[in-house]
């Protein structure tokens, strides 16, 4: 048995997904796209459901991704429920998409999810009317409470007719209907003609690829015919049908009892207002960025500290006697698991929790929404400024918070900034370590000051170079609301899972790697041969060419690493200021980190990781050599 | 003004006499359902009016006064056949009849709304030609007075009267956020820096890039 939900976005439809499978849910990327669907089990009694999320979602014609994932999903699995998920304070806008389904022959059950607030908004929805005008049936629910969750699952076990429910469109439109489904056999199809026909006009790819070019050449003429003769395309004919029967229904089903209560959206307002917007924003952000600097860095040392403390001697134990190579893997494995606790749990937990519930509470939609104006004339849109700010804590989670992009392009493009121009929270300790620390705060400063017009010269220069239009903002900006801790739960689990299979392998095989030519002396090897290099171009102490590499393992660890070639806590003595600062700078731009890397890869593939890799690395030499040059020896 | 009955007979002369020709009493009758006896009488009152001209064996034709009657209820007809055939769902047969008692009583303010809202149609469900309006203007003109999204006021509610737009995926998308023609949209807020606009349609908050927007054109509320 599967059942599958479908909804619009912002109608709690994950929220009654997590209600219903509770553990056990894993997340899927669908190939070849940036959106996620969940998949879970629902128990009832003896019998397990599989349970599918379907990406939120407006329509069903395939023109967007979501669309598209939603429709190949829903044409794959299935499933043999559709449970639409509908925000019964705004059921018109839900019905479109049920049309839809029921056009499609799914067999479907209507939640009539957030009933609660559509009683506060003094509406009175006549279910029994409802069920009978769509011949369909339908539960109200109040998710966030776990009202009627069983019901609406007891519902969609059972078997029950097919709905004749359909839209009827405009005379035109249904003549070339019935023209396109004389052309098409039934046998070749799982849906009814009459779906399969709308959908062509509708511009399905998959459909139009299955039907074939005889029909959909058809197809488009008629299509252009009825444009030039309506002055107006088939789609918006259809649609405003669609929407035209939704609004005849709700009209109908739908009474106001009482006058609606003031809307309690005070707050909800002041977000996307930009004279107070803006302080809000800067507010959360900060929080945000001190949460994670700071914050972070307590969670860390206490960590980390506790993880020495427990482990060191135990791994001690297991090196004495070994060869340097033993020793090597051990301390890899200790390493790996220390760098793990270090960036997964402070940085990384903390992060995650924090993004999911400004997302659940239809927060970060504002933030996009404020600075999609501003964001366009540096290149980039609104959505980029979560992953930049994120970027300031720790970069694998900024990276895969890219995803929140529209197009790869611009993925790509901010991945970049991130990675190049955006100090992480172990580079930043590291500008403080060492240039805060002995050259002075104004240096340190002028550090992040360079960073930031690296960012502006390289977003502008990207942006000019890859010729792209930042993907126009369209969304829905739902009332704020409170997220629910399981929900929480549930995407940050899923999240910090996903971050750890692809970080935690090659970390791990990293570090091992690292221990053993630090083992066997081959790092120091590195040295000699590297000093014209290190001293001839950046001016530095060649021996400082092993924290470089080092740091490609763990970023933090750069600066212990320098205390410990350098045989003293007191950097002043083995670098002068200048030094320090050229060494701060090349640092901060220097090539990602290896759990970096490994996102890269997996979000974009290995190419543009090389790419990036590369790219950080000249700039990280020359911007370290013109500093060198600049400020003299 | 024209009685309805006048209106009636100057429309059918008009569709009988559009390709050119004279109409014979005969098919007036017919047309109307009614007896040539009473076509015959009604002929000489409108010629006496100098509606039209009667040549005796030939027919009837309209005078250059008829016509520009004729003309404007044909629109009306047409325009409205359009409007339930396509907008209302009316069969074809029964909207003509509908039609038939609705053009009396259409405004020529309502005519043009009517023609806007539908985006300047040219035929009716027939086929026929929608004869043209008696502005001083193309219909892109009259089309380019529909406001773009981004030209409306904070805090204004205007209607969607038709999208533009060449690219289908786009299009699709729009539309299926509510944005159909009909449609009802408010101006909540324009963010400064040329950002998003957010308006709200059915209910719900949507932030819409003006360039997006500007596929919308929009026929504000008075």
């Amino acid at each position: 048995m599967e059942i599958a939900l479908a909804g619009n976005p912002n109608v709690g439809k994950s929220v009654i997904f997590s209600k219903l499978t509770g553990i056990g849910v894993i997340s899927a990327n669908y190939p070849g796209t940036t959106v996620e669907f969940y998949e879970g089990e629902a128990k009832l009694g003896e019998m397990i459901i599989d349970v599918v999320d379907l990406p939120g979602t407006y329509s069903l014609s395939g023109n967007t991704d979501e669309e598209r994932v939603a429709t190949d999903l829903l044409f794959s699995r299935r499933p043999d429920t559709v449970i639409l998920v509908a925000d019964a304070s705004r059921l018109e806008r839900s019905l479109v998409l049920l049309f839809e389904l029921l056009e499609s022959g799914y067999s479907v059950v209507v939640a009539l999810n957030m009933y609660d607030l559509a009683k506060k908004a003094g509406l009175e929805i006549d279910v029994r009317g409802l069920e009978e005008r769509l011949m369909t049936s339908a539960v109200p629910t109040v998710a966030i409470r776990d009202e009627g969750i069983d019901a609406v699952l007891q519902e969609a076990i059972r078997l029950r007719p097919k709905s004749g429910f359909r839209v009827r469109y405009d005379s035109h439109t249904e003549e070339i209907v019935s023209e396109l489904v004389d052309m098409l056999d039934e046998r070749e199809w799982p849906f009814p003609l009459r779906a399969v026909a709308v959908r062509i006009l509708m511009g399905d790819r998959m459909i139009r690829k299955q039907a074939g070019d005889r029909v959909t050449s058809r197809a488009d003429a008629l299509a252009e015919k009825f444009e030039k003769q309506h002055h107006e395309s088939i789609q918006a004919h259809i649609q405003r049908d669609r929407f035209g029967e939704a609004g005849r229904i709700a009209d109908e089903v739908v009474s106001r009892i009482s006058p609606a209560e003031k809307r309690r959206s005070s707050l909800s307002d002041l977000t996307i207002r930009p004279a107070t917007g803006i302080p809000i924003l800067l507010a959360v952000l900060a929080a945000v960025f001190l949460t994670l600097v700071f914050g972070g860095g307590l969670i860390e040392q206490a960590l980390v500290g506790a993880y020495e403390e427990l482990a060191r001697g135990a791994f001690d134990n297991l090196k004495e006697g070994e060869s340097p190579v033993v020793q090597g893997v051990l301390d890899g494995v200790y390493l790996s698991i220390e760098a793990m606790l270090a960036i997964v749990v402070p940085y990384i937990l903390v992060f995650y929790i924090m993004l999911s519930i400004l997302e659940d509470t239809g927060y970060l939609v504002r933030v996009v929404s404020l600075l999609d104006g501003i964001m366009h004339r540096i290149g980039l849109h609104g959505r980029a400024v979560i992953p930049m700010v994120v970027g300031y804590g720790c970069n694998v989670p900024a990276i895969l918070a890219t995803r929140a992009m529209g197009s790869k392009r611009e993925r790509v493009i901010l991945a970049v900034l991130i990675t190049i121009a955006v100090p992480c929270s172990a580079q930043t300790a590291i500008i403080i370590g060492t240039v805060g620390n002995y050259a002075g705060v104004e240096w340190a400063l002028l550090i992040f000051a360079v960073l930031m017009a690296l960012l502006a010269v390289l977003g502008l220069v990207l942006h000019r170079a890859m010729r792209f239009e930042p993907s126009q903002l369209m969304l829905e900006i739902p009332e704020l609301r409170r997220p629910t801790i399981r929900q929480t739960i549930g995407k940050t689990g899923i999240r910090i899972g996903e971050f750890l299979t692809i970080a935690f392998p090659l970390l791990l095989a990293g570090s091992i790697v690292l221990e053993i030519l630090m083992a066997e002396g081959l790092l120091q090897k590195l040295v000699d041969p590297s000093e014209p290099f290190m001293t001839g171009v950046l001016g530095l102490p060649a021996i400082t060419v092993v924290a470089l590499v080092f740091g490609i393992l763990r970023k933090e660890m750069a600066l212990q690493m320098l205390m410990v070639l350098f045989g003293t806590s007191n950097l002043a003595l083995a670098m002068t200021a200048h030094q320090m600062f050229v060494f701060a700078l090349v640092m901060a731009i220097f090539m990602p980190c290896l759990a970096a890397l490994a996102v890269l890869v997996k979000e974009f593939g290995v190419k543009s990781m090389v790419g990036i890799t590369a790219t950080s690395m000249l700039l990280a030499i020359a911007f370290g050599a013109v500093a060198n040059l600049i400020l003299g020896p | 003004m024209a009685s309805e009955i006048t209106e009636q007979y100057l429309k059918i002369i008009y569709n009988l006499t559009e390709d050119g020709g004279a109409a014979k009493t005969n098919d007036i009758a017919h047309a109307l359902g009614v007896a040539p006896a009473s076509v015959t009488q009604m002929i000489h009152k409108l010629a006496k009016q100098g509606q039209v001209t009667h040549e005796p064996y030939h027919g009837t034709t309209l005078s250059p006064k008829g016509r520009r009657i004729a003309k404007k209820i044909a629109r009306k007809h047409r325009l409205l056949e359009r409007f339930l055939s396509d907008m209302v769902g009316i069969e074809t047969e029964a909207g003509h009849e509908q039609a038939c008692k609705m053009e009396h009583a259409l405004s020529a303010e309502a005519e043009e709304a009517l023609c806007k809202m539908m985006n300047h149609p040219s035929t009716c469900p027939h086929g026929k030609r929608i004869p043209k309006c008696e502005r001083a203007m193309t219909c892109e003109e009259c089309s380019s007075e529909a406001l773009k999204l981004s030209d409306i006021k904070e805090g204004r509610t205007a209607t969607v009267s038709h999208l533009v737009s060449k690219n289908k995926e786009e299009l699709c998308r729009i539309l299926a956020m509510g944005f159909v023609p009909g449609a009802r949209v408010t101006i909540e807020k324009r963010l400064p820096m040329g950002g998003p606009m957010i308006v709200n349609i059915k209910d719900t908050r949507i932030a819409i890039a003006r360039t997006i927007g500007d596929v919308l054109r929009m026929v504000e509320d008075t």
